[in-house]
């Protein structure tokens, strides 16, 4: 009997194993869906920090999916967390001075319990009964919900930046294609990209983590509706719908320069059990 | 009949479990439980950063029910847990809310054979392989959900097979981790179940055991930039030496690629070796440990929200687990498992009665030592083909110091109601790698306290503490003073005030004191404090959470039946 026993469990812990040498090797480039077909895209807001060590790495897989996905895929770097993104003492010195957070960030961190950084928020959907999810899935969650069938269409139809009042005027419109599981909100995030500053990077070997002209992009400047947004489609609106919303804001007074900034428009759940679920996202350039 | 069918149905299944509890009671089986409750009323204290939560209050509860059936061969329980909401700062993992069912369990014993179906916790050798386990106090809980069978074919051989889920959080029940363990176990006693074999080692009360584990993890890959292993395997072995003086124990674990989100999606393989040693005679203790955890994080989701979720293994630390205040919260350490080498080392001498140094009653002392390193490592940039990570020196100690804690204890009876116990410890404590706080410098800190207990009588007493930290690193110097009444066998009363004197803000030179009230009748014991609680961590095991600052009245209830 000792042979079959030990044959037993070495066959099954040989099953049990599954050894990758080449973890790239073999891999297809996910297919994008047909011209005329309207897909849900994916908002992946990069819950991120100054003094956490593995932000930086987590951008990059952002921006690996970002190569992948191109224009199906939005990230938006929301700072958050007194630990990790607050300004650091002695504040003046120029190193670590600058508080990247905003009031949206502030309240996400509080409404979906970010804790520890870095975590993603993909579509305020939640993978593997998480809603903010390690930055090791967000590929796997990225792949969940890209290209899905879309609830609605969404779109900026018009952005204007006027220099002289600082503000900008959009128009954001929307279809909607099938029954919606809820009315939605809108909520407009201003971005800004090519921000130079410190940041730490773990990856890195000790006495070089704290790098000075770290470039920061996607970052939240802020929610120019608020944090939640203001009611967009009604729950009833049916399929064949359009509807649009025309505002002016001012930017956010920490925005260094308008050139380098995004509108990011998002639609999303306003009741029910998935309330705060993304059901679409669209995002335009100052400068295309 | 206006009642639904659903409501007919659950009437028709209440009436069958009483039904079916009273039968099993009249066959003689027992129903045992207990509760425990703490429930926090909150302030917001600007002063030391407690903010009230929008709820005002917060509640944690837990009830057993156990039933054993008269001839023993069969058991089943339930547990009920509450939070309405959560205790600020709980659980140290995922979220839990709300109330419902949080562990349900039948296990039944038979030729040797027991099987449990449900939740259980089980663990294999020291746990680097699997442990599965309930810290309340942290709010860590990976409870499996699925099947455990142990069978035991013989004296002195042991087997255990597990396959199921973990539990990840808490939403009205139980949420479940995407991921499927299964393991299996196997140990043998030597001496135990081969006494002719080893006849020597038998007389002379030695025993040997060794054992093997395989534990493997089933996740899906659904990655498109990577090829990602679904099944993640790891097997260990373990050998453990007792006699009259000795304990000898090691265990080497090795696990295969596992990329992870703690380990930055690498696929290095990683492996953990850890050996203990301790001699005791009278009077006399000697003990010392070493460890090196390479890439050993081992959780059942590769994404889980944090390393306080759905571990899989479990890696002791050989830090002091210090019971006093301020070393046991500002500065603990927690273990780092995805790369540390660490040593330990404790003597304890009891000088003898009537000796000159150990006086009438005799003088304790224990010296204790431990440190914590970063691997040696050389990190592997340019491997954008295999995606190792790093290559390691095995058990080999890195540039980088994590922790050391050497402490000095003193305690001696001084007379029939005296006893007095001094302790001094320094501390190597790198507050940026153990607790997170990106740029915090290393702390040298140097701690003394005074113990002392007064018995006033056969039944009332006073048990004192004074404690004293300084360093010039983090928050600056500390002290604490404590009192605690015991009014034997109901009532006790304790004080205490945490002062941090030295902080370089002279703001922040905050006082914490806080009071509290306890009763104690047969198996219960009701506790009321009010006051502040100072932010900092609380470790059990080389596990933390972080604790908030909070300030308010605190009641808690323990009971058994």
């Amino acid at each position: 009997m000792r042979f079959p026993l030990t044959s037993l469990v070495l066959l099954t812990a040989l099953a049990s194993c599954d050894i990758v040498d080449l973890p790239k090797d073999g891999l297809a480039t996910p297919i994008p869906p047909g011209s005329g077909t309207v897909t849900r895209r994916v908002l992946l807001e990069d819950c991120t920090g100054h003094l956490c060590t593995f932000c930086p790495e987590a951008a990059v897989i952002a921006e690996g999916l970002k190569g992948v996905y191109g224009d199906r895929m939005v990230i938006v770097a929301v700072h958050m967390s007194s630990t990790f993104a607050a300004p650091q003492a002695p504040v003046g010195d120029g190193i670590y001075d600058t508080d990247f957070r905003t009031e949206a960030g502030n309240a996400y961190e509080q409404q979906f319990l970010v804790n520890g950084l870095p975590k993603g928020l993909i579509n305020r959907t939640p993978f593997n009964n998480s809603m903010a999810i390690s930055r090791s899935s967000w590929s796997s969650a990225v792949a969940q919900l890209i290209d899905q069938p879309a609830t609605i269409d969404l779109w900026v139809d018009s952005l204007a930046f006027n220099s002289g009042s600082n503000a900008i005027t959009a128009t954001v419109k929307a279809a909607v294609l099938t029954a919606l599981p809820a009315a939605q909100n809108l909520t407009l995030y201003l971005t800004e990209d090519h921000i130079i500053d410190w940041q730490k990077d773990g990856t890195l070997p000790l006495g070089q983590q704290d790098i000075p002209d770290y470039e920061f992009n996607h970052v939240l400047r802020g929610a120019l509706n608020s944090p939640w947004g203001e009611a967009f489609i009604p729950a009833n609106a049916q399929p064949g719908d359009t509807l649009e919303t025309t505002f002016t804001y001012p930017l956010p007074g920490n925005v260094l320069v308008p050139g380098n900034c995004s509108l990011v428009a998002y639609a999303y759940n306003n009741a029910g059990a998935q309330r705060y679920e993304v059901q679409q996202v669209a995002e335009r350039k100052f400068t295309p | 009949m206006n009642e639904t069918l659903p409501g007919v149905a659950r009437h028709i299944a209440a009436a069958a479990a009483l039904a079916c509890s009273q039968l099993l009671l009249a066959q003689g089986g027992q129903v045992h439980g207990n509760f425990s409750m703490d429930g926090q009323l909150y302030n917001d204290d600007e002063q030391i950063g407690a903010v009230k939560p929008p709820a005002d209050f917060g509640l944690n509860s837990w009830t057993n029910l156990n039933y054993r059936s008269g001839n023993g061969i069969f058991d089943a329980g339930i547990r009920l847990e509450s939070y309405e909401p959560a205790l600020l700062g709980y659980p140290a993992g995922a979220a839990y809310k709300g109330s419902g069912l949080g562990y349900r369990y039948a296990t039944f014993r038979k030729d040797g054979l027991e099987v449990t179906a449900g939740n259980f916790y089980e663990q294999f050798g020291q746990g680097l392989a699997f442990r599965t386990y309930e810290e309340r106090s942290l709010g860590v809980d990976n409870a499996m959900d699925g099947l455990r069978v142990k069978f035991s074919p013989d004296t002195g051989i042991y087997l255990k097979g597990i396959i199921g889920t973990q539990r990840l959080a808490f939403d009205k029940g139980t949420t479940q981790g995407i991921g499927i363990v299964r393991g299996i176990d196997g140990e043998i006693a030597l001496v135990e179940a081969f006494p002719t074999v080893f006849p020597k080692l038998a007389e002379r009360g030695n025993n040997l055991t060794i054992g093997g584990s395989f534990v493997s993890k089933f996740q899906p890959d659904q990655d498109p930039l990577l090829e990602l292993p679904e099944n993640v395997g790891l097997w260990a072995a373990r050998a453990h030496y007792t006699n009259a003086n000795w304990d000898l124990y090691s265990e080497y674990a090795y696990k295969i690629n596992d990329p992870n989100g703690s380990n930055s999606n690498i696929y290095k393989p990683g492996q953990a070796l850890m050996a203990t040693a301790s001699y005791s005679t009278k009077g006399l203790g000697i003990s010392a440990g070493a460890h090196t955890y390479d890439n050993m994080a081992y959780q059942s989701d590769r994404g889980a929200p944090s390393l306080f979720d759905l571990n899989i293994n479990y890696l002791p630390t050989l830090a002091k687990q210090h019971t006093y205040n301020l070393p046991a919260t500002l500065y603990p350490y927690a273990t780092q498992p995805n790369g540390e080498v660490a040593y330990s080392g404790e003597v304890f001498y009891k000088l003898k009665r009537g000796s000159k140094l150990g006086g009438k009653y005799g003088t304790k002392i224990t010296a204790n030592w431990s440190g914590a390193w970063s691997l040696d490592t050389t990190r592997l940039p340019n491997d954008t083909v295999h995606l190792m990570g790093y290559k390691t020196n095995f058990f080999a100690m890195g540039k980088h110091q994590y922790f050391s804690d050497f402490n000095v204890e003193l305690r001696k009876k001084l007379s029939a109601d005296w006893e007095l116990a001094l302790t001094y410890l320094n501390l190597v404590y790198d507050i940026e790698t153990v607790q997170g706080k990106a740029g915090k410098p290393v702390i040298y800190a140097d701690m003394f306290i005074l113990e002392g207990l007064y018995n006033f009588n056969d039944r009332n007493s006073v048990r004192f503490e004074l404690q004293q930290l300084t360093t010039k690193q983090d928050h600056g110097d500390w002290a604490t003073a404590l009192a605690e009444f015991t009014f034997s066998p109901h009532w006790f009363l304790a004080v205490m005030d945490q002062y941090n004197y030295g902080n370089a803000d002279a703001d922040q030179r905050t006082h914490y004191p806080i009071g509290s009230v306890g009763y104690i009748r047969g198996g219960s014991r009701f506790t009321f404090s009010y006051g502040r609680q100072r932010a900092g961590i609380f470790c059990v095991g080389g596990v933390c959470r972080v604790v908030p600052a909070a300030n308010g009245l605190t009641a808690s209830i323990t009971t058994t039946f």
